[in-house]
């Protein structure tokens, strides 16, 4: 679950606040779209409930326990991350050194998910997002689709309760697009997960359980 | 760090060591090189003490203290050796006289010891003889004879007690200026070290042949149990007579160890120079790693990596290459300390110990010293680049790749920067004024570290200097590109330039080291090598004959000049001091000396003593003051009279005039001759001195071949420089073709929109080079610069305060600017190289790679 009130953010230096007095909640297990203008702060806000960049002023609850990610600092941030955040980039954000299966295991280590099971449980959801036997490439030899299923295969497998997903189809074709979406929004409501999607897309939207604009005067 | 953080970290130094294999091989050898040129040194000097401790001993014995003359043609007189026997706190008074024989027989010059049979056995059971013939045994009586060593057998080719009891001895003829002594060769010495060549007679025939007539050469004493010695020799001290001292049993081994003190100090800051381009190369890896991974470590970041765990990485993959580094150094350090004392003996080749080959004992702590001191410095290496990973800004860093500034904040203003510079160049010309620390040019070295540091944080103000002028010009394209990535880009061009700016400025610095101590060598054996022809025999006085017939009138010679050395100890824990008595004019020393400054003429009634540089050096002296001396058994006031530039001394040396000496009532038993032939004679007179040389086993050459031979000499105990400046530049260029690589890859999103806007590629490959070649000149400018400042601090500074001589700073420009020219053109070469890997990729992979 997400739940942010009162949240402002300006960048040093902007003429103007990005968005100011936000407010905000995704229940557990909904699913969000959210839609706005380019330039509108979309990225910025899914960055601050990251924790990634900071906000000047508001609260952001995140996760089970309902932390506020805004009073942490930079390592309780991380651990916070690691624990019951994923995240899908627009940009197959992959690390290329390492094979598919160690980029699927990365949050595994990170959030201390005893190593024993972490083989059958990588092959396990490969199997899911549609990429049996792919642990051992290397993400050179992977399409745009497949790289993003590997994002989104990386994004559950720690079984975080907050998904954040910035266009998470907007470098594919239409049909894998589609393909990558459904996807996504199958294993989310599968892991009983809240997700917060920024999209350009009305079908994407519109398959999503409530859609939000964001405009310079706030959230409709 | 938990097991599985630790195999992500494993994962992620893996995929690097492997995309990057030569760049961490290269590193990796750096830091194994610095770490085997340390540990080498140290195990060999190590061997090399405990060697001569040991050998010191078998001779020596193990007394407590030893009373001898500070002077060593005096002596200890008999009365004051009873009287130590008398003392209670004694519990064993040994008299030897130990002194150096030519044998006739075999053209060399032994030792020979005399010892008192009864006494001796007790301290000294390593000298005790074996008979020859039937009976065999050791025996603890002397004969009236001489007992070699098995070498010294060996080299006179004579059996004694040879298994089957054959009795076969044979006699010597030792002879020392005119005594002269044949004596049968009754036994041999089985205890002593097999690398010694000496003779062990009884005391009084010793005596009897070679005198002294009233006294022993020295009194080797063993303490009754419960005495403390330091607190016993301080007490005598206070009672002996000025021309005898005390030492410790201590003493000597303190006085070998400075003897080589500070060759061995330079070798290790050579080492430390090994270990520090280790260092800079592991900076260079990392921090191009570091820029390429931002996006990876970001996505790391944002995947809950912990911050200190991006600092962590970085430096782990700095110990990562500095373990294994460290690891194979010490095994290298091991193989060449093993390999060196083979080939070279204790010494290193510089000189200092006899020859002997001491084995090589690698102990545990001293090993470990070293392994951390590898892996401290790959540590070092990678601080700079972990910090910058650390600090890197997650989101943007997500979108745009490295930052090559820290953010504002922690970037300090230029005025502070600057401000700061100049305290640095401050400190360091203040470092320079400073005397040695414990005789080592400590500050000295330091002073140098900080003249690199200055060049290296001047390269971005000397970057905005000489090219932001450029940029206002009008430039070709490639050009104008190149200009302007070295003005935005101050950290890279800086990283590329800084391994040039260390390895020229450290090429420049030793060239112009070894070519003005050169100079000055060659300066200094025209002035001291007057006479056409050199004889000279080592530690013995030359043939009573041979002088003789010198002096007769049809001898080949208008002119001899006879000298004689005597050592003299100024401080028990120092090399002694050479006392060199000259025949020369008292009026005109000039005419022999070279002088360094003012000659002063003594005041009436006092003897004149000229001091050497190096003695100059270590006791602070000026013309005109008083130096005592310990000489014939007394202490004896000496007016400096001047300073002469003595290389071949490095302990030090006074010379007085033979006439001086005489009147002091020594007697002068030459040791040295300089000859003039007579003119027309020169091809007898080179006949008679060869032959005469021939015959008694001494050296006899033509100054000539002094020249020739020092020189040569010179020349190869600097050849290993070469080398270093060798591995230096191509460290410098390595560094140059790494971080280019590197910036060109951070570039590729700009480069592929340079070439989607119709920038082709042998222009983009020309703007690379052009940017090499830019560095390459700031990199070469700030290095001549700091080069000639450290070559002045080596030979103003370092030269004087380690080995006590000094020169004229003479910068060699013909060759260092050849120098320069070539590593520019080796610059733009590595640049091509670089170019070329950045130019093979095609744009739309170019544009893929930079997301
Ligand atoms: N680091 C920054 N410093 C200053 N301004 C910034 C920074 N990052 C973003 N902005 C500005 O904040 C605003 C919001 O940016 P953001 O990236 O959140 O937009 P967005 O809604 O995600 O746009 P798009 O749909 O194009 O991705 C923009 O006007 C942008 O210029
Ligand atoms: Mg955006």
């Amino acid at each position: 679950m997400l739940s942010i009130a009162g949240l402002s953010k300006r960048h040093p230096h902007a003429p103007r606040p990005v968005f100011s007095g936000l407010g905000l909640s995704v229940a557990t297990g909904e699913i969000v779209a959210l839609t706005g203008e380019s330039g509108v702060g979309k990225s910025t806000l899914l960055n601050c409930i990251a924790g990634l960049e900071p906000a000047d002023a508001g609260t952001i609850m995140v996760g089970r326990e309902a932390t506020d990610i805004l009073r942490l600092d930079e390592a309780e941030r991380a651990a916070l991350r690691a624990r019951s955040i994923g995240f899908v980039f627009q940009a197959f954000h992959v690390l290329p050194t390492l094979s598919v299966a160690q980029n699927i295991a990365v949050p595994l280590l990170l959030s201390g998910v005893a190593a024993h099971d972490h083989a059958a449980r990588i092959e396990a959801l490969l199997a899911r997002v549609g990429l049996a036997g792919f642990g051992p490439r290397w993400p050179a030899s992977l399409s745009g689709g497949e790289l993003q299923r590997v994002a989104i295969a990386r994004a559950l497998v720690h079984g975080p309760t907050l998904i954040l997903a910035d266009e998470p189809t907007g470098n594919l074709d239409p049909r894998t697009a589609d393909e990558v979406l459904a996807l996504l929004l199958e294993r989310v409501r599968e892991e009983g997960a809240s997700a917060l999607i920024v999209t350009h897309s009305q079908h994407v939207a519109q398959c999503c359980d409530r859609i939000l604009t964001l405009t310079p005067d706030g959230l409709e | 760090m938990s097991s599985l953080t630790w195999r992500l970290s494993w994962w992620l130094i893996r995929a690097q060591f492997m995309t990057r294999r030569t760049a961490t091989a290269l590193s990796m050898l750096a830091i194994a090189l610095g770490v085997s040129l340390g540990y080498a040194i140290h195990l060999i000097n190590d061997a090399a003490l405990a060697d001569f401790s040991q050998a010191m001993k078998s001779v020596q014995g193990e007394p407590d203290a030893v009373l001898a003359p500070r002077d060593s043609s005096g002596h200890v007189p008999l009365a004051l050796v009873d009287a130590l026997a008398r003392d209670e706190a004694v519990a064993l008074a040994v008299p030897v006289i130990e002194t150096r024989v030519r044998l006739d027989n075999t053209a060399t010059t032994v030792r020979l010891i005399g010892l008192d049979a009864f006494s001796a056995a007790l301290l000294m059971p390593n000298l005790m003889p074996r008979q020859g013939g039937a009976d065999g045994g050791t025996t603890s009586i002397f004969e009236d004879g001489v007992y070699a060593s098995p070498a010294l057998l060996a080299r006179l080719n004579t059996k004694v007690g040879a298994p089957q009891g054959l009795p076969s001895v044979a006699g010597i003829t030792a002879t020392r200026g005119e005594a002269r002594w044949t004596t049968p060769i009754r036994g041999d010495l089985p205890a002593v070290r097999d690398d010694e060549l000496l003779l062990v007679a009884d005391i009084a025939w010793v005596q009897a042949h070679f005198g002294p007539r009233e006294g022993v050469g020295e009194v080797r004493l063993r303490l009754a149990p419960g005495v403390s010695p330091a607190a016993w020799i301080a007490t005598w001290s206070a009672r002996l007579p000025p021309g005898l001292g005390l030492r410790a049993a201590d003493d000597n081994l303190a006085r070998m160890s400075n003897v080589s003190r500070a060759y061995r100090v330079n070798l290790n800051v050579l080492a430390m120079v090994a270990l520090l381009t280790g260092a800079f190369l592991v900076f260079a890896t990392q921090l191009t790693a570091v820029a390429q991974r931002s996006t990876q470590f970001a996505l790391l970041g944002v995947l809950g990596l912990p911050p200190r765990m991006r600092l962590a990485q970085v430096l782990v993959e700095g110990l990562a290459i500095g373990i294994p580094g460290a690891a194979a150094g010490l095994g290298l350090g091991y193989g060449l300390a093993v390999l060196f004392t083979r080939l070279l003996g204790g010494d290193l080749g510089g000189g200092f110990f006899a020859a002997s080959s001491p084995v090589v004992v690698p102990e545990l702590a001293p090993a470990a010293v070293f392994f951390v001191a590898g892996c401290g410095a790959s540590l070092m290496g990678a601080l700079y680049p972990a910090w910058l990973n650390r600090i890197q800004p997650l989101a943007p860093a997500l979108k745009a790749g490295f930052a090559q500034q820290a953010p504002s904040t922690l970037s300090a203003s230029r005025h502070a920067k600057r401000i700061a510079l100049a305290l640095v160049a401050l400190a360091a010309v203040a470092l320079t004024r400073l005397p040695a620390i414990d005789d080592l040019p400590l500050a000295g070295y330091t002073a140098i570290a900080l003249v690199l540091v200055l060049g290296i944080a001047a390269a971005p103000a000397a970057t905005r200097l000489v090219f932001g002028g450029l940029e206002r010009l009008r430039l070709s394209a490639p050009l104008r590109i190149a200009v302007q990535n070295i003005l935005q880009a101050p950290l890279m061009a800086q990283v590329a330039a800084s391994g040039l700016i260390v390895s020229f400025a450290l090429t420049v610095s030793m060239v112009t080291m070894v070519s003005s101590f050169r100079t000055a060598l060659d300066q200094w054996l025209d002035d001291v090598l007057p006479a056409p022809m050199y004889m000279r025999s080592k530690g013995v006085p030359l043939p009573a004959d041979m002088l003789a017939e010198l002096e007769r009138p049809q001898s080949p010679f208008v002119r001899v000049e006879r000298m004689a050395t005597v050592m003299l100890t100024l401080d028990p824990r120092r090399p002694p001091v050479a006392l060199l008595v000259r025949e020369l004019d008292r009026a005109d020393p000039a005419a022999r000396l070279p002088f360094t400054g003012a000659v002063l003429a003594a005041p009436p009634g006092r003897i004149t003593a000229w001091i050497s540089e190096p003695l100059q050096e270590l006791h602070g002296l000026v013309p005109g003051q008083t130096l005592h001396l310990p000489l014939l058994g007394r202490e004896v006031e000496v007016f400096v009279g001047g300073v002469w530039r003595d290389y071949a001394r490095q302990f030090g040396a006074v010379v007085i005039a033979a006439a001086d000496y005489r009147a002091l009532g020594g007697s002068v038993a030459a040791t040295d001759l300089a000859l003039w032939p007579r003119p027309g004679q020169e091809d007898a007179a080179g006949r008679w001195m060869r032959a005469q040389a021939k015959h008694h086993g001494i050296e006899g050459v033509g100054s000539g071949e002094i020249r020739e031979l020092s020189l040569s000499i010179f020349d190869k105990s600097f050849a290993v420089t070469y080398a270093l400046e060798a591995a230096a530049m191509l460290i410098g260029l390595f560094g140059l073709a790494v971080t280019l690589a590197a910036s060109v890859w951070l570039r590729a999103r700009e480069l592929a929109t340079l070439s989607a806007l119709g920038f082709d590629r042998a222009m983009l490959g020309r703007a690379i080079v052009f940017e090499g070649a830019l560095i390459a000149v700031i990199g070469l400018a700030l290095g001549l610069a700091c080069g000639v400042a450290v070559g002045a601090i080596l030979t103003h500074v370092v030269n004087p305060q380690a080995f006590h001589w000094r020169m004229p700073l003479q910068v060699p420009w013909a060759q260092v600017l050849l120098g320069a020219a070539l590593t520019l053109f080796a610059g733009m070469g590595a640049s091509r190289f670089a170019a070329r890997q950045a130019t093979r990729l095609p744009a739309a992979q170019v544009l893929a790679s930079a997301q």
